[in-house]
């Protein structure tokens, strides 16, 4: 017990500040996915379970919880490949290195928000450059350019091009970071062993990186399960639910239906999924294990 | 040397200024509580155009210069995000004195608005054509004043009908659909008819073709999405997207990129409002066109009214007679008409509607709003109706009709 | 040889004896440096594509935007957008800047002096709960800001903060302060104990400790969160909307709402006021960068 009152001091102010404010608001989140909320925002008494109900049985729940699934899992894995060697390329040395370092950042500088919105003009048809440029090398015979971001499978597709894009910065350098560690005197026994680089690579570099890539996954899925802006912007003005994940699913119960209460029920459901994700992702990948 | 010098008194600059503002910025609450007597009210609106915001800033201004003692606090928000921040406000029991939106059958439902003849004098009220306040009422009390109005008209390219050989411009549906076939099959991108069905709108180009065939979406009681007589209409939109008489995936356009087009020429036809001519005259004056009424079924005249309406939410008896002040002051002619003229929208007060009546820009909407059908915005099932149809009906380009009217009138009733 | 330490500690402190990588490192042969340069040269061609459209479409006109016959280039270069978006009706973007810089400059503070001690007692002492408060800071990562804006909202009405900046400077730190401890303990993790005891026996307290022996070690790592809390905080927008009413106090991401009318959207501004708004940012980065390749490195210390 003194050891914990010993840890007041130091941890105190991060557990004020986290349940200050994040607390209660999670507790309202909890709170009001078992009330009955009006459109207008009104609470009319208890609901039981029955937001959770309404979660489940919605017809569409199943295919956008896969989708969410996929979402997660192709955008994670792209972004790490992608970023693998990308980190290759920025970790070699060459005349201006430092200024493609820096390109690599600015998605990571930039809202999120921003960069969907100019992919979004950019897949326009009339408007688009990218569809303008796709009709010039006659890649698509329609002279407007296609609607890339009309038709749920290609909305969806671009989205998770735009969300491999915005994630590879942080990851890139993580890796970047972790290869500056790679001792070289190890990297030069491998190579009198008379290993080729794919060896090297695979024997001697990657176990070196793998705390870093373990903790830049991690986050990496809690950031791309619960991104909302991309699919938003890309999918926003398609019909139905066929390009929905549960993030805009839950922001379609707010905004287009003005259900706070369901929304809160799904967002729940949100929470125990990512939860149960990353408890799967940290038995699997150990994470925390020793080194 | 010289050069950073400038840089540090340009941080230190900065520094100085971010710190005074920031005095204004930190305190908390100022305002609700002071001690003088003041009276501050909250008024919350969207965003309508780039002129919105200094607009309301005059309104305040002037009122503010006559009512020394009462503070008006304005909120200006995007359309997108208006309504989940007045329903955050609310559940946080801190709604706005004065609101600017669209759908208020919910809001009178929860008891939540002032009668509207409790928050203006009997001038005023008297001042509203009837029509409007009609479309107020719940159980014959109106809870929301008018604001404004608009009625859809056909916009149509003279140059391109003329060049795909149409000569007059269509009246009803089978010679809309002739001359949009027509005009699409003039290549190069171009569109005959352009039908935005995508979630910005759905719910107006749902009216143009449901009610056009003799549809409604209900009334005060009752929403009637699902009903044989909104069939015709759905069925022609498909008949429409079949033949390629629209642009491409008309399911999931929405309405302002696609004017967008229209106004460049490169669309036949497209359903517009007083708004649009005004971008017309920015984007492209030099377009060749004319503004017809909408065709329907059988030729009859039709439009589609939408009105947005202020209300006054119940928060503080104490603030009730600011908000008559208010709202007596917004609504005489000289503060009103200068407003609603520079949004481009169709006035609802009989005093605005004389003086405004000889602007030419309105005079096709002007004529066809006799003929105007509203939304069933006293219902407080529109809120989630209007949702719905945002949400749903763009899958007519995909599925069958009576499927999609069923699915809309499904996700209506659970609201 | 690898120091042993738990992975989830293991992004280290900065490996001083990391070697320098420079071009004369190995005679690398000259095609080899032209391929490097032309995969560097692809890299930053589709790194920064958007970021031209983007920065093109701020100097066209609100026309221009949306011509339905674009053009790769813009036809004029309307610079005067740069200077006029500054005083349009919509916003009062220079305050909107400001809000952006005080919010996130403090919130970022905030985050420091709140998340360093928590992070170097839980890397430096073993105490009972110190998993259960290293998860809790992990959980408040998982939630979703969407759906918290109406408790929050309640909550700093109740503290009587609502339009004010010093809540969102609360609330951005506060949920990123799960990071930042993160990042931090990892770092602490990762110096060896020796070096504190050593201080201590000389006469240290804790205190100067962590000022003068540890803190220097692991600079690296706060560069670190520094960079991803002022990013965040930057960028944030949910709550924002909802708690600043006020037009002067919005912080630029919701500014940029303001030039969505209903019916037309003034993209020049809205592309204008999106590269202002990376500037800064990209600054900074460039500032630290070489700070941040090292304050991201994981794994051992040698």
């Amino acid at each position: 017990m003194g050891h914990v009152l010993a840890a007041l001091p130091w941890i105190g102010p991060a557990l004020i500040l986290i349940f200050g404010v994040v607390l209660y608001p999670a507790v309202v989140m909890f709170y009001n996915s078992t009330r009955d909320i009006s459109q207008s925002g009104v609470d009319k008494g208890s609901a039981g379970l029955d937001n959770y109900i309404e979660v489940f049985s919605f017809p569409y729940f199943w295919p956008i919880f896969g989708r969410t699934i996929i979402w997660v899992v192709v955008v994670v894995a792209a972004t790490v490949i992608i970023s693998l060697g990308l980190a290759q390329i920025l970790n070699k040395a060459f005349p201006g290195r430092r200024i493609v370092r820096l390109a690599v950042i600015i998605p990571w500088a930039a809202s999120v928000v921003m960069t969907t919105m100019v992919v979004y003009y950019g897949l326009e048809p009339y408007f688009g450059i990218i569809n303008k440029f796709l009709v010039d090398v006659g890649l698509v015979d329609t002279p407007e350019g296609y609607g890339w971001t009309r038709n749920p499978a290609t909305a969806f597709a671009w989205s998770i091009v735009v969300a491999i894009f915005v994630s590879l910065p942080f990851t890139t350098y993580t890796i970047l970071a972790g290869l500056q560690t790679v001792p070289g005197e190890v990297l030069e026994a491998a190579k009198m062993d008379g290993a080729g680089p794919v060896r090297t690579y695979w024997g001697v570099v990657l176990p070196q990186l793998r705390s870093a890539l373990a903790v830049a996954v991690l986050i990496n899925i809690i950031n791309v399960f619960n991104s909302l802006p991309i699919l938003k912007v890309m999918t926003g003005s398609i019909p139905g639910y066929d390009a929905d994940t549960i993030m805009t699913m839950i922001f379609k119960y707010i905004q287009n239906q003005h259900k706070v209460d369901v929304a809160s029920a799904l967002s729940v459901v949100a929470f125990v999924i990512v939860i149960v994700i990353v408890a799967i992702y940290v038995r699997v990948v150990k994470p925390m294990k020793e080194v | 040397m010289k050069k950073s010098l400038r840089f540090g008194t340009a941080v230190a600059i900065a520094a100085v200024a971010s710190m005074t503002l920031a005095s204004c910025g930190f305190g908390g609450g100022d305002g609700d509580d002071t001690a003088s007597g003041e009276t501050t009210l909250d008024l919350l609106v969207p965003s309508y155009s780039d002129a919105t915001q200094g607009l309301w800033e005059d309104v305040i201004d002037g009122f503010e210069e006559a009512n020394p003692d009462i503070d008006v606090k304005l909120e200006v928000q995007s359309w997108d995000n208006l309504e989940s921040v007045i329903a955050t406000k609310i559940q946080g029991g801190e709604a706005p004195d004065i609101y600017n939106g669209g759908p208020f059958a919910g809001f009178a439902a929860d008891e939540l608005l002032y009668p509207a003849e409790e928050v203006v004098s009997a001038d005023t009220f008297s001042d509203f054509q009837d029509s409007f306040i009609a479309n107020a009422e719940v159980d014959g009390t109106a809870y929301a004043l008018p604001l404004i109005a608009s009625a859809r008209a056909l916009f149509v390219n003279n140059a391109l009908l003329e060049q795909a050989g149409v000569a007059e411009a269509p009246k009803t549906w089978d010679e809309l659909l002739d001359a949009a076939t027509k005009v699409s099959a003039l290549g190069g991108g171009v569109a005959g008819y352009g039908m935005p069905l995508g979630s910005e709108e759905a719910q107006a180009e749902a009216a143009v073709w449901l009610w056009g065939g003799g549809g409604t979406f209900g009334d005060a009681t009752e929403i009637t999405v699902d009903d044989p007589a909104n069939l015709p209409g759905a069925e022609q939109v498909k008949k429409m997207i079949d033949a390629g008489a629209t642009q491409a995936d008309p399911g999931s356009t929405d309405r302002s990129p696609l004017m967008d087009i229209f106004v460049q020429g490169k669309i036949g036809m497209q359903v517009g409002l007083p708004p649009t001519v005004g971008q017309i005259e920015e984007g492209n004056p030099d377009l060749d066109y004319s503004i017809v009424p909408i065709p329907t079924q059988d030729g009859s005249p039709m439009t589609v009214g939408v009105m947005d309406q202020l209300m006054a939410f119940q928060n503080d008896d104490d603030k009730k007679d600011a908000i008559t002040k208010f709202l007596d002051y917004y609504y005489t002619s000289d503060v009103y008409v200068p407003w609603v003229q520079a949004e481009g929208f169709l006035p609802v007060t009989k005093s605005g509607a004389e003086a405004l009546s000889g602007e030419e820009a309105l005079a096709p909407f002007l004529d066809v709003l006799p003929d105007a059908q509203f939304y069933p915005s006293t219902n407080p099932a529109w809120s989630a109706t209007d949702g719905a149809f945002k949400a749903l009906f763009g899958q007519l380009q995909t599925k069958p009709a009576q499927d999609v009217l069923t699915e809309i009138q499904a996700q209506a009733d659970a609201g | 040889m690898a120091v042993t330490a738990p992975a989830f500690e293991t992004i280290g402190p900065p490996a001083a004896s990391a070697r320098k990588r420079r071009y004369t490192e190995d005679q690398v042969p000259i095609g080899k440096v032209l391929l490097r340069m032309l995969a560097g040269l692809i890299v930053l061609g589709i790194f920064i594509l958007p970021y031209t459209i983007m920065f093109f479409g701020s100097v066209k006109t609100k026309a221009q935007i949306r011509s339905v016959d674009p053009t790769y280039f813009p036809v004029e270069w309307h610079w005067e957008n740069y200077v006029n978006m500054w005083s349009t009706p919509e916003t009062p973007l220079v305050q909107n800047l400001i809000s952006t810089i005080v919010i996130s400059v403090f919130a970022t503070l905030l985050v420091l002096l709140v998340a360093m001690p928590a992070a170097y007692y839980t890397a430096r002492f073993q105490f009972p709960g110190r998993m259960v408060f290293l998860f809790l800071v992990i959980v408040t990562q998982m939630l979703q800001p969407a759906v918290l804006t109406s408790g929050l909202f309640r909550q700093f009405l109740a503290f009587d903060l609502i339009d004010t900046w010093a809540a969102m400077i609360l609330i951005n730190s506060a949920f990123n302060l799960s990071f930042a401890v993160w990042i931090m303990h990892s770092f602490f993790a990762g110096i060896p104990k020796e070096v504190d005891e050593a201080a201590q026996i000389d006469g240290a307290n804790r205190l100067t400790v962590l000022f003068k022996i540890s803190l220097p070690l692991v600079w690296p790592g706060i560069v670190t969160a520094i960079v991803f809390t002022f990013v965040a905080c930057w960028n944030e927008f949910a709550a924002s909307l909802v708690i600043l009413s006020t037009a002067g106090n919005q912080p630029l991401s919701v500014a940029l709402t303001k030039f969505v009318g209903q019916y037309e959207t003034s993209w020049h501004y809205v592309f204008g006021v999106s590269i202002v708004a990376i500037v800064p940012v990209v600054i900074l980065f460039m500032l630290i960068e070489k700070r941040l390749v090292g304050g991201l490195t994981a794994g051992s210390v040698k």
